[in-house]
């Protein structure tokens, strides 16, 4: 419990970033390891563009859930095109 | 710029997992070092200011701890204004105007709960995953499923941004100014608040322009509302609206279904990891999306009092536009309030404009991999910018055409939104409940049962909108 509120207290400091970089001006952008510090691992560009949190395996209910939604808007979508070119022909 | 194609000399990563580890603690800190780009530089420069807020917040109403607040809102309270669009306004105005004050005003504080409880979800999905929503539903469901809710989401992101431009249209019109000068001012504006190349910019010009939704309230005071009843309404959910019972409950329905939309959802997740957030910074996101839902209900209850004399005085407005809203209500709350009313629903339709072109761009970019942030300069990131506004030039365009079937767009526009939201809200809560990318992230129990009731209540109200609008003989009397 004791560490826990110490770790929450600490949470803002990001992992290999200084303290005292944190009263600075400005941060030092031009210093990688500064930037590095800042984000999270899967926050820069070049890891989100190479790494994918790939496909999930689908169950026979979800997959019968999203058929179903799917239906469901395809039908519905020609219904309201069906009574707005009524509504445009004046029937 | 093609971010998905594979480059031989770029360095191979393990797939992604929920994690709040620095970038330069982690493995593959050391590669990343030399694949920095402007976006991340500029986000880690929002960071640091978070960081640094932060780090001298001590007391809960400290300077620090406000600051971080300023810092950190932003995408929730952008979302819920944005959601408070010209068909939005011109829908609430309509309410008051028929049906006064009463069960309506407690009833939109409750769709303004649901759509809490639906958009706090996006937070946590963008916060945790640093992923579009768009994105997660490609990586997540493959192409087939995406591309399906892409398909909802290009429809009616593209009829609702036509219909805001129609809101702009007529806003202006009660000044005098003429269609093509108000669309073409209107897609200036978008332009200009999209060319800073950096999001929080973007984020503090837009949320500027999204404050002047409040120009509802001081409309509804010069209304001079009866405060009794507007009392006696929010406890006692009454007087109930009395007249053709199948128009009430579409009306209802309608309501319902209207207060989460795709495009919301979509353009939090997006904000949310442009912005930068993370974990650590959900319980703001918590604080900016409540924020919004409060400020959004209370603008929607004021549009609803501001129109309330045409009620009173027995004048139809069933079938108002804004110019002539305005021009109704003149005489019962004056000149000045009028005014006040048109330019509420002229910055309901701008606001719009801009969050859901820039929800159509963010999407596009999540899907074919091409960058899509704010904080990209043109050259790096022009196709996330020309969908961005050729997507609302076009829709600004359509509005001038001659003849354009635009009031069916409007009527349609709501249809559209609401038969997209049940594939979408399942895709929402299918995401967040995913151990594998939310980690500890995950819906509690309470949330669950909180989103699982708001999904089915909106499933319903998409039902039953869907089938009422086709069918309106099934509720008549």
């Amino acid at each position: 419990m004791e560490s826990k509120k110490k770790e929450e207290k600490t949470a803002f400091i990001p992992q290999g970033y200084k303290q005292e970089a944190l009263r600075a001006g400005h941060p030092d952008l031009k210093d990688p390891e500064v930037v590095l510090s800042l984000l999270e691992a899967d926050q820069v560009v070049a890891a989100k563009q190479r790494t994918r949190f790939g496909r999930r395996e689908l169950s026979f209910k979800v997959r019968l859930m999203l058929w179903g939604l799917r239906i469901y808007v395809a039908i519905m979508l020609v219904i309201v095109a069906i009574s707005v070119f009524r509504a445009l022909h004046g029937h | 710029m093609p971010d998905r194609k594979k480059n031989p000399n770029t360095p191979v990563f393990q797939p992604a997992q929920p994690t709040t580890q620095s970038a330069s603690s982690s493995s593959i800190g050391p590669q990343l070092a030399g694949l920095l780009t402007h976006e991340d530089l500029d986000r880690a420069q929002d960071r640091w200011r978070v960081a640094r807020a932060r780090g001298k917040g001590r007391a809960a109403l400290s300077f620090s701890n406000l600051r971080l607040l300023w810092l950190l809102v932003g995408p929730g309270v952008l979302v819920f204004l944005g959601e408070n669009d010209a068909p939005s306004m011109l829908s609430y105005s309509a309410t008051g105007a028929r049906y006064g004050v009463g069960f309506f005003i407690p009833f939109f504080v409750l769709t303004f709960v649901m759509g809490f409880i639906v958009q706090e979800m996006t937070v946590r999905l963008g916060a945790v995953t640093h992923r579009g929503h768009a994105e997660l539903i490609f990586d997540r469901f493959g192409k087939f499923w995406g591309f399906f809710s892409m398909a909802d989401l290009v429809l009616g992101n593209f009829l609702t941004l036509v219909a805001e431009f129609i809101g702009v249209r007529a806003g202006l019109s009660f000044f005098g100014v003429r269609p093509g000068v108000a669309v073409g001012a209107a897609l200036l504006l978008v332009f200009a608040v999209i060319t800073t190349g950096r999001y929080w910019t973007w984020e503090r010009i837009t949320l500027g322009l999204a404050i002047f939704n409040c120009l509802f309230i001081p409309a509804a005071l010069l209304a001079h509302p009866d405060w009794p009843a507007l009392g006696h309404a929010v406890i006692t959910w009454t007087p109930f609206p009395g007249g053709d019972r199948a128009e009430i409950i579409l009306l209802i329905l309608s309501t319902i279904g209207a207060t989460v939309t795709p495009w919301m959802l979509f353009f939090q997740q997006s904000a949310v990891v442009d912005k930068g957030m993370q974990p650590r910074d959900i319980s703001a996101g918590r604080v900016d999306t409540f924020l919004g839902a409060a400020i959004a209900a209370l603008v929607a209850i004021a549009a609803l009092v501001a129109t309330a004399p045409l009620f009173h005085h027995g004048i139809a407005a069933a079938d108002f536009q804004a110019a002539q809203f305005a021009q109704a209500l003149e005489p019962l709350i004056g000149r000045a309030g009028a005014a006040l009313f048109a330019l509420g629903i002229l910055e309901a339709g701008v606001v719009a404009a801009i969050a859901i072109s820039t929800s159509s761009a963010y999407a596009f970019g999540e899907v074919f991999g091409t960058a899509h942030s704010l904080n990209r300069p043109f050259r790096e990131a022009w196709p996330f910018y020309l969908i961005l506004f050729g997507s609302a030039c076009a829709a600004g365009a359509l509005v001038l055409v001659p003849h354009a079937p635009l009031e069916f767009i409007v009527l349609v526009v709501n249809v559209i939104a609401v038969l997209a939201m049940p594939p979408a809200l399942a895709f929402l809560m299918m995401l967040v409940n995913d151990a594998q990318i939310m980690g500890e992230y995950v819906n509690t129990f309470w949330q669950d049962v909180a989103g699982v009731t708001v999904t089915v209540l909106l499933v319903v109200a998409g039902l039953g909108f869907g089938i009422t609008t086709v069918f309106p003989q099934i509720l008549a009397r």
